[in-house]
This record gives structure tokens, sequence and C-alpha cells, in this order.
């Protein structure tokens, strides 16, 4: 049978990089999953809001089935979800999705270019099936 | 992006609200960039928010080394506690939803179709944010 956790929405909680283009791919990339793609069936919440203690934020994540999008290797968004005491069923690198977009410039920290919205789309793509998965039950490679 | 570990001490430390969940944070996010990279790139610096709120030693410095600026999206001003929690006392505080009020009413946090609310949002927090730099700058006795 399925578990009430199964249903409940998804967090995603991206990165919160403020002054690179992966910071802001993996914002717009959540949002595209949690306004277009699964709207919901998924969720997002302020990284700081987590970071700083705040109890709703730490117990939202404990409760909830957590996917984590991070623009580089210091990977703050999954590290954080984890020292709150959240499972972390997938995390996203954004840095390692660019690596399959050599020699394009997806823009800065503050707009995404033609060449950007592409790379946003298919992490939540991605991340959006991921969700999917793990509301109905389903364990997603992490 | 300006280096977090310069200690030059005529620049200003800004760190903005990471606030993902409301529009609020997107637009102190950019009205953080446009500080410092457009009106006052001399005499600015910035770090991740959550970075200096889960860092080390290096990044927890940052207020002692710099008059520091929190730009917080809402009132739960997770920035400026962070701060003056891990580093020390802000030298200004500003909070978005103050700043805007209603205006903010249209704006998005996503910057997929930004409206002409989202940029005069902008404009107005940016140049809220370059005032007090100025006014920090003053009151440390450098030349703007």
């Amino acid at each position: 049978m399925e578990s009430e956790a199964d249903k409940s929405p998804v967090l995603v909680i991206p990165c919160s990089g403020i002054g690179k283009v992966q910071g802001l791919l993996s914002r717009e990339a959540t949002y595209l999953v949690t306004d277009e793609l699964a709207p919901g069936e998924t969720d997002t919440l302020c990284l700081a809001l987590l970071v700083k203690g705040d109890a709703d934020a730490v117990a939202k994540v404990q409760m909830h089935k957590c996917v984590t999008i991070d623009g580089c290797g210091k990977a703050c968004a999954r590290k954080n979800v984890e020292m709150a005491g959240g499972r972390v069923s997938k995390a996203v690198q954004v840095a390692a999705v660019l690596k399959n977009y050599r020699g394009t410039q997806p823009g800065t920290g503050a707009i995404l270019t033609v060449d950007g919205w592409p790379v946003a789309r298919e992490i939540a793509e991605t991340v959006a099936a991921d969700a999917a998965c793990l509301r109905a039950g389903g364990e997603v490679a992490p | 992006m300006s280096d977090p570990t310069n200690t030059g001490a005529s620049k200003v430390g800004i760190i903005s609200c990471s606030g993902e969940e409301i529009p609020e944070g997107t637009i102190s996010r950019l009205a953080t960039l446009r500080v410092l990279r457009s009106m006052r790139p001399d005499a600015t610096v910035t770090i991740c928010l959550p970075l200096f709120l889960a860092g080390e030693g290096g990044e927890r410095n940052f207020a002692k080394t710099h008059p520091t600026i929190t730009v917080d999206g809402c009132e739960k001003q997770c920035a400026r506690w962070g701060t003056e929690q891990h580093s020390g006392p802000v030298a200004r505080a500003l909070v978005v939803s103050d700043m805007l009020g209603g205006d903010c009413a249209g704006c998005q946090r996503s910057m997929r179709s930004p409206g002409p609310w989202d940029e005069n949002a902008v404009r107005i927090v940016a140049d809220q944010i370059a005032s007090a730099v100025d006014e920090v700058l003053r009151e440390q006795g450098s030349e703007l």
C-alpha cells in the first residue's frame, strides 16, 4: 500500500548561489518543476530559512522526500538538507549537467540566455520525472 | 564575482537573502547583483548566504572584515539573523517587503517572463542598496 508520505509533495530545493549562472539555473529549473511541470506534486522552500533552523522548514524536509539542485561542488543545498535531518533522494549538480553543453553561453547570475533555458528545462524534466517516481513509492538513482 | 576574501577596508559586504520561495528573494538577489556589478562595482563584495551560514572560519569572518549590509526578502530576515549570529553586527539591514510594500504584488520569482513590475522593483531596491553603501562608506571615512 502506498504510504501517506508518498502522496505528499516532493521538495525541490535549489542552491542559493548568487554570482554565477549555475545558481540561477538551479533556481529556474526548480521553478519549472514546481510551477509548470509538476505543480501540486512538488514544492520548494528557502534554503537560508532551513539553514537558520526555522522549525517549520526543518519539519518540512524531515517529512517530505527531497531533491536538491546545487550549482557547484560545495553542495550547500544537499549538505544543509542532510544536516537538518532530511533525506535527499536525489542530488543534482548543475555544473555536471553543463559538461554536456560545452561551448554554450548559458547566461550570468542575473539572466539566462537562449542557450541557458534548455539546460534549465533538461534539469527540470529529469527532476519532475524523479519526483513522480518518488511519489509513486519508487527509488531513483541518487 | 567579487572576491569575498578581499579584506580591503573600503569594501562594503552585501549579503542577500536567498528567498527561493518568494518573489522578494529574486528581487533581493537581482538588486544586489546590480549594485555589485553595475552601480558600485569597486566598493562592494558578496557571498552566498547558505555558504556563509554553513561555512567555516573564512566565510564566517566576512562581516568582521567588511562593514556589511543585509538585504532580506521578508520579515524573517535570515540574512541579518545569520550575519549577526555568526559574524557580527550589520551596518544596515534592508528588507525588500518593507521597501516595496504592495508594489511587489505583480512580481514573479522566476525570470522566465519578467514584467514591468519586476524591473521597477529591482530598480527601487538597487537604488536603496546603493544609497546604503554610500552612507556606510561615508561613515567609514572612505572616499566615494
